[in-house]
């Protein structure tokens, strides 16, 4: 991480922190349901974009988190429930990996489905804990005395993305994020260089389980519920949009695809408002999805940011094209499009 | 010249004596696209009901009202974003919105915000006058019509019963309350079987063959109109005829006896409003709007979407005029004013809908008669029961 892509990302986040404090309820909600979403989306790139093993079990690893930190918020644990929805969900995700430590790709996929309809049945039956089907009423995370508002949550789940997003960044500089990247490509490969590939897997399921953990117990407080229909297969198949959308093996991708995927609705409704038939437009909504997936897999399977890179790249290399004194560069002229001296 | 500048100053001069009109926001969400979709008639109604004030009486009291139907598509976080932008962005005066997962998660805003909330939901548990003073439902509560149920098996000398119920909150939740209520025992009846099944289940022959060997007198389906339809044909597959089976009132769809036909026959619902199309005053009025609009849905959610719009309609005038025919200038206010009045409505004449209510409990009419299906149409047994 650069110095500058720190203090752009320090400057957006304070930037989006102003915007949900100071904007009024409606942006507020927008704000903090992109950066909760995002933190979710981040912890899942990790395990599929980074470390490449496929999961569908994303929903219900969030319903940990959401389930722990409620359990733990009714029980007078204030902020610290987080975190204990946070390491509860890392629990749940070791365990859940553990297959993978025998399986791979498909099977291994398939195993984590079992996992996610497992999981999203103990919510419904454990009704002790998680107050079975009604679902869990969480009580609001008390700031300076009072319940938080909004706004409160806007500041605080952008100030959690940021700080999430910093963490997850500097352990991809690492060794731990070198391995991942290497058992991705390929776990033989992992094993010739001496990567202990079970390690590798097993840091990677307890790293996104746990902020996956955290975004669900943003949600339960939030929210106010937690609710086993909140995490269904859906939300696992609307996590890996966006990811699929962003970017995978990107970290900003994953907080662009998830802006993009949360906002997405809301956009078409508006849109839908100013025309005649807002009813054909609210039901084109759900298909926008599926539509933009395929889109994105066939014409830029790597999602916004190469897109956005592809944009640049065009355009540095017309303004270049443009220079009077392009003569000048002579043969030490660098290729955009792909770092080698031309 | 001078009598033209006379008769413009006069004119300016009446024009600001004039009370100034302002305009109501209300705002009502419901699942437009989505699972549920069926019922979404009582979305519809309350728009359209307001609409025809707009368009017969210039809105009320002279004030035009805007009214927003908005996309919740039964998810929660769609529906806590909707209601944000309601109350806040949209500064709306009232709210309908629609699932109980919702007004769960958001009583305790509603009273903070002090905003006047319908919810589509029958659920008890949103329903607490003392502790939840915003929040209304329009009709008995779920449990209620398992009763109503129950107590028309009792009459009829029925015995044994099987629960049969989806595996969410909607089936789960009323099903436990009406069992440890005891009234089941009280009505002299007995639990044949408790049968729960998938909430999207496309396949329940398992559970009918199930409920045919307990030889029931009734099946009680506490499921929603696309359930039933599954219901009800694996039940023919297996021999169980629809005249042992009674749902809620989110079972008097014309789903059912058009894509069941003649199999549907004898299936019986617990109805809580008046069929679209009775003979009654509200339908003239529906009447009257479909001459320049058109009535989307024509159903009986639709006809409770139109008792909502009244009740709100109603409280909203009641308001104006308390505050001397003018729109209070401070929305808290003015909302506070809506809710107390809502909760004063007595009598409250609805047009025929249900049968005159008071609105103190929070719930309206607790009336209630069992409609069957008779020849590919739902058709009313009986009169009115009260269901507490």
């Amino acid at each position: 991480m650069t110095k500058r892509s720190f203090l752009v990302a320090l400057a957006l986040a304070i930037g989006f922190a102003v915007v949900g404090f100071e904007s009024g309820r409606f942006w507020a909600y927008l704000v903090y349901s992109v950066a909760i979403a995002s933190i979710g989306a981040l912890s899942l790139n990790i395990l599929i974009g980074y470390c490449g093993q496929i999961t569908f079990a994303q929903g219900a690893l969030i319903g940990v988190g959401a389930y722990g930190a409620g359990i733990a918020g009714n029980a007078g644990w204030g902020a610290a429930s987080l975190l204990v929805g946070a390491v509860c969900s890392a629990l749940v995700s070791l365990l859940i990996g553990l297959p993978a430590l025998r399986l791979r790709g498909l099977y291994f996929a398939i195993s984590t489905l079992a996992a996610q309809f497992i999981l999203n049945y103990l919510f419904k039956i454990l009704q002790p804990l998680t107050n079975g089907v009604s679902g869990l009423v969480v009580k609001p995370l008390m700031l300076f005395g009072r319940p938080a508002n909004d706004e409160q949550y806007a500041v605080i789940c952008v100030g959690l993305l940021f700080l999430s997003w910093l963490v997850l960044t500097r352990i991809i500089q690492t060794n731990v994020g070198r391995a991942f990247l290497v058992v991705r490509e390929s776990e033989l490969v992992a094993r010739g260089m001496g990567v202990d590939v079970a390690r590798a897997k097993i840091q990677a399921f307890l790293l996104s389980g746990f902020f996956a953990g955290l975004c669900g117990g943003l949600i339960a407080f939030t929210s106010r519920l937690a609710n086993p229909e909140a995490f269904e297969i859906g939300l696992s198949v609307d996590q890996t949009a966006m990811i699929i959308v962003g970017g995978l093996g990107s970290l900003g991708g994953s907080i662009i695809g998830a802006g993009f995927v949360t906002l997405l609705p809301e956009a078409i409704e508006r849109l839908g408002e100013l025309l005649p038939s807002a009813d054909l437009i609210s039901a084109f909504r759900e298909m926008a999805f599926g539509i933009l997936i395929i889109l994105f897999l066939l014409l830029e399977p790597r999602g916004i940011v190469a897109l956005a890179r592809r944009i640049f790249a065009r355009r540095g290399a017309a303004a270049r094209t443009n220079l009077p004194d392009r003569a000048s560069y002579g043969s030490g002229a660098i290729s955009a499009q792909n770092g080698r001296k031309a | 010249m001078k009598k033209l500048t006379i008769a413009a100053a006069l004119a300016c001069a009446i024009a600001a004596a004039a009370p100034a009109r302002a305009e109501i926001t209300v705002c009502t969400w419901g699942t437009i696209t989505g699972p549920d979709a069926l019922v979404n008639g009582m979305t519809y109604g309350t728009r359209d009901y307001l609409e025809y004030l707009n368009q017969t009486q210039g809105g009320i009291a002279g004030n035009k009202l805007k009214v927003l139907m908005l996309d919740g598509r039964y998810k929660l976080d769609e529906e806590l974003k909707i209601y944000r932008r309601c109350a806040d962005q949209e500064q709306a005066v009232v709210i309908n919105g629609w699932s109980t997962g919702a007004s769960k998660a958001l009583r305790d805003q509603i009273q903070e915000d002090g905003i006047p909330f319908i919810s589509e939901s029958f659920a008890s548990e949103v329903l607490d006058p003392q502790k939840y003073p915003y929040t209304f439902i329009a009709g008995p509560t779920y449990e209620q019509q398992i009763i109503i149920a129950l107590r028309d098996l009792a009459a009829r000398g029925g015995k044994k019963v099987v629960l049969m119920y989806s595996d969410n909150e909607y089936g789960r939740g009323p099903v436990n309350v009406v069992r440890q209520s005891g009234v089941i025992e009280k009505l002299g009846l007995e639990v044949a079987d408790l049968v729960e099944y998938r909430y999207d289940a496309q396949d329940v022959t398992a559970q009918m063959l199930r409920i045919k060997g307990k030889n029931p007198d009734l099946v009680y389906v506490q499921g929603s109109t696309p359930q039933l339809l599954v219901a009800l044909r694996d039940a023919a597959k297996v021999g169980l005829p629809a005249k042992l089976f009674m749902g809620n009132l989110y079972n008097i769809s014309p789903a059912i006896p058009e894509q069941l036909g003649a199999a549907a026959d004898g299936f019986r619902a617990v109805q809580t409003y008046a069929f679209y199309g009775d003979d009654i005053p509200a339908m003239k009025e529906i009447e009257d709007y479909a001459k320049k609009n058109e009535v989307e849905k024509k159903d009986i959610y639709f006809i409770k979407g139109w008792l909502k719009g009244k009740v709100i309609a109603a409280a909203i005038g009641n308001a104006i005029k308390k505050n001397g025919g003018q729109v209070p200038a401070d929305l808290k206010a003015f909302r506070k004013s809506v809710r107390d009045e809502m909760e004063a409505l007595k009598d409250f004449d609805d047009g025929g809908i249900t049968p005159p209510f008071t609105y103190a409990d929070h719930q309206g009419s607790v009336q209630a008669r069992i409609a069957e299906i008779k020849n590919g149409k739902y058709t009313p047994l009986g009169a009115w029961i009260n269901a507490r």
